[in-house]
């Protein structure tokens, strides 16, 4: 039999070298040896997808390797979470609405977002694209959302990010929640303008500022 | 120097002779030229003027009347190819520009459940008509004609994550698509042509080197927009691509084409490097076009006239919140020979002003 080393290993290799295919029966086998599905999870699917935005980092990949990496480990993901402990898939973990605004149906940049930040532990509420300004403050009051992140890469759909972050103070919501955007027209000026809480220019950027605005916040609430 | 009309400036430019000043135009298309103020002072309002012909001359005439771009930019999206083709398209609104929301297909396999592009039906005709109707007035401003980029149209037709994917998975069955597109790209292109267009631009904003890679952006992108360029004549042939080049630079010159537009983050001086025979057009700030003071608008021009840009443009199009004013001082600060700057009053909301 294999170690689990081994199966994690080829679990990690699946994502990295596009076996979406390949990468069911590899956590089948990983699961049938009885190795715990959390570990295969992240030391497997989610190292696969670290190694993955590292190779896209150094442009060795592009985006279509990126959302067949994705694939594979969305593939594997259903497979092993059905045999995660009652416990472990309760796990409290930070929430985040996503969402390209309204007017706008250029996704890829949202679902590579989606995809990283799934990888790293949070979330997703993934709303899609051209969405109603509204339903990304409902959906936050909904879930109770730690994060909001919204993309465009249109510059017609830019003020919709500022009328949601508007719509937000309405509520009374706004400092329960971080407001992030991103999308090809988007400036870190454009994000302070609207008064966003943060800008990413790349979607493992991305996984970077939640973690640091949600450090701030654990940081913040044990002070 | 002798005066030139807007036309004959773009065409010198275009040829590399000298000019009395760099134009200043907007291509339009997926690189849009048009924006709130001028919709209501022409009363040739979104989405009216995407689908009557007369509203989308006379948009594009009253910008240029207001001391606008020199050049009339048709159609004001990039969604009429996609809508011909079979997608479904949101016509937007007064600041929302159409978006297509439902693409026919769900693999490029199918490529067969398309419709070929009608030039005389739909928004096609529009555009066509459009430009007669521009062509008529003869005012010496030339006109560009749009065609969006047939992997933008690609991805627009099928998800463009799953034809991202089919890319690398199944390109066969994705050159099948682009071949139908680029079929029907020419065929609206040439009508443009007929109708009295003085240039073509297409633009790229999903076939790019960042989204693609390098090799891929030469198999598809570079590939099938060369393919469209190479069956049209025009004087004037204009490529775009969206965001950074870094890793296509020494691929672009091998788009046919004699203008090469980019983006603001895009280092003028560097990419004429890779490209002295082609002419660089571009690339002021869009978002600072639409937010900033006329001020620093007539600065960031300076700047990119003193780079080394012959054909001043915004880099990614405008935003339809984009004043009037700013459109203006774009203008009239390719006019001035140094470097001293118009001021401008401030407008009355005291708006644009950092």
């Amino acid at each position: 039999m294999k170690s689990k080393e081994e199966i994690l290993k080829e679990l990690s290799d699946c994502v990295v070298d596009m076996e979406d295919k390949l990468v069911c029966g590899v956590a089948e086998e990983y699961i049938q040896a009885g190795y715990p599905a959390l570990d295969g999870i992240n030391e497997g699917l989610v190292d696969g997808m670290q190694r993955t935005a590292e190779l896209y980092e150094q442009e060795e990949y592009f985006i279509p390797e990126l959302l067949i990496c994705s694939d594979a480990m969305y593939n594997g993901l259903d497979v092993l979470r059905p045999h995660l402990l009652k416990t472990e898939s309760r796990q409290e973990k930070h929430k985040i609405v996503i969402g390209v605004v309204e007017g706008d149906t250029h996704d890829i940049g949202k679902n590579l977002v989606r995809i990283m930040l799934e990888a790293a532990g949070y979330e997703m509420h993934d709303l899609g694209r051209d969405v109603a300004l509204q339903s990304f403050v409902d959906k936050a009051k909904e879930i109770n959302a730690n994060v909001i992140a919204m993309s465009t890469l249109m510059s017609t759909t830019m003020p919709g990010m500022g009328q949601v972050i508007e719509m937000l103070k309405a509520e009374g919501i706004r400092d329960k929640v971080k407001v992030i955007i991103g999308g090809a027209p988007i400036s870190p000026a454009f994000a302070q303008k609207i008064g966003a809480d943060g800008y990413s220019a790349t979607a493992v950027d991305a996984v970077k500022l939640v973690d640091k605005l949600m450090r701030a916040e654990s940081e913040k609430i044990g002070a | 120097m002798q005066a030139f009309t807007p036309k004959e400036r773009l065409f010198a430019v275009v040829n590399k002779q000298p000019v009395d000043k760099p134009p200043c135009i907007c291509p339009g298309g997926m690189m849009n030229m048009m924006f709130q103020d001028i919709m209501e002072k022409s009363n040739c309002l979104w989405p009216e003027a995407h689908v009557d012909p007369k509203k989308m001359a006379d948009l594009a005439y009253a910008l240029n009347e207001a001391g606008g771009f020199e050049n009339y930019g048709l159609p004001f999206c990039m969604t009429v190819e996609s809508e011909a083709m079979g997608a479904r398209v949101n016509m937007g609104n007064l600041l929302c520009e159409p978006h297509v929301v439902d693409s026919p297909l769900s693999s490029s396999a199918q490529v067969c459940l398309l419709q070929p592009l009608d030039i005389n039906s739909g928004r096609a005709k529009v555009v066509i008509e459009a430009i007669k109707l521009l062509n008529a007035r003869n005012t010496g401003v030339p006109i560009i004609g749009n065609l969006t980029g047939p992997v933008s149209i690609a991805g627009t037709l099928v998800d463009m994550s799953v034809l991202l994917k089919e890319y690398l998975k199944s390109p066969a069955e994705a050159e099948k698509l682009m071949e139908f597109i680029v079929e029907n790209l020419i065929a609206f292109g040439w009508a443009q042509i007929e109708a009295g267009a003085d240039a073509i631009c297409i633009a790229e904003p999903s076939g790019t080197g960042e989204i693609l890679g390098p090799q891929r952006f030469k198999a598809f992108s570079v590939r099938y927009v060369n393919e469209v360029l190479d069956a049209l004549s025009v004087p004037v042939k204009i490529v775009h691509i969206c965001g950074a080049l870094k890793s296509v630079y020494e691929i672009i010159s091998e788009f046919h084409c004699n203008v090469f537009s980019f983006d603001s983050i895009v280092p003028v001086a560097l990419i004429k490097k890779y490209i002295p025979e082609k002419v660089v057009m571009g690339n002021i700030n869009t978002h600072a076009l639409g937010t900033m003071s006329p001020e620093k608008v007539a600065s960031l021009v300076k700047t990119a006239i003193s780079k080394g840009i012959d054909i001043v443009a915004p880099a990614c199009g405008l935003s339809t919140a984009t004043p009037l004013i700013n459109v203006q001082a774009m203008v009239t600060a390719t006019k001035q020979k140094n470097k001293q700057l118009t001021k401008y009053p401030g407008d009355k909301n005291g708006k644009g002003y950092y």
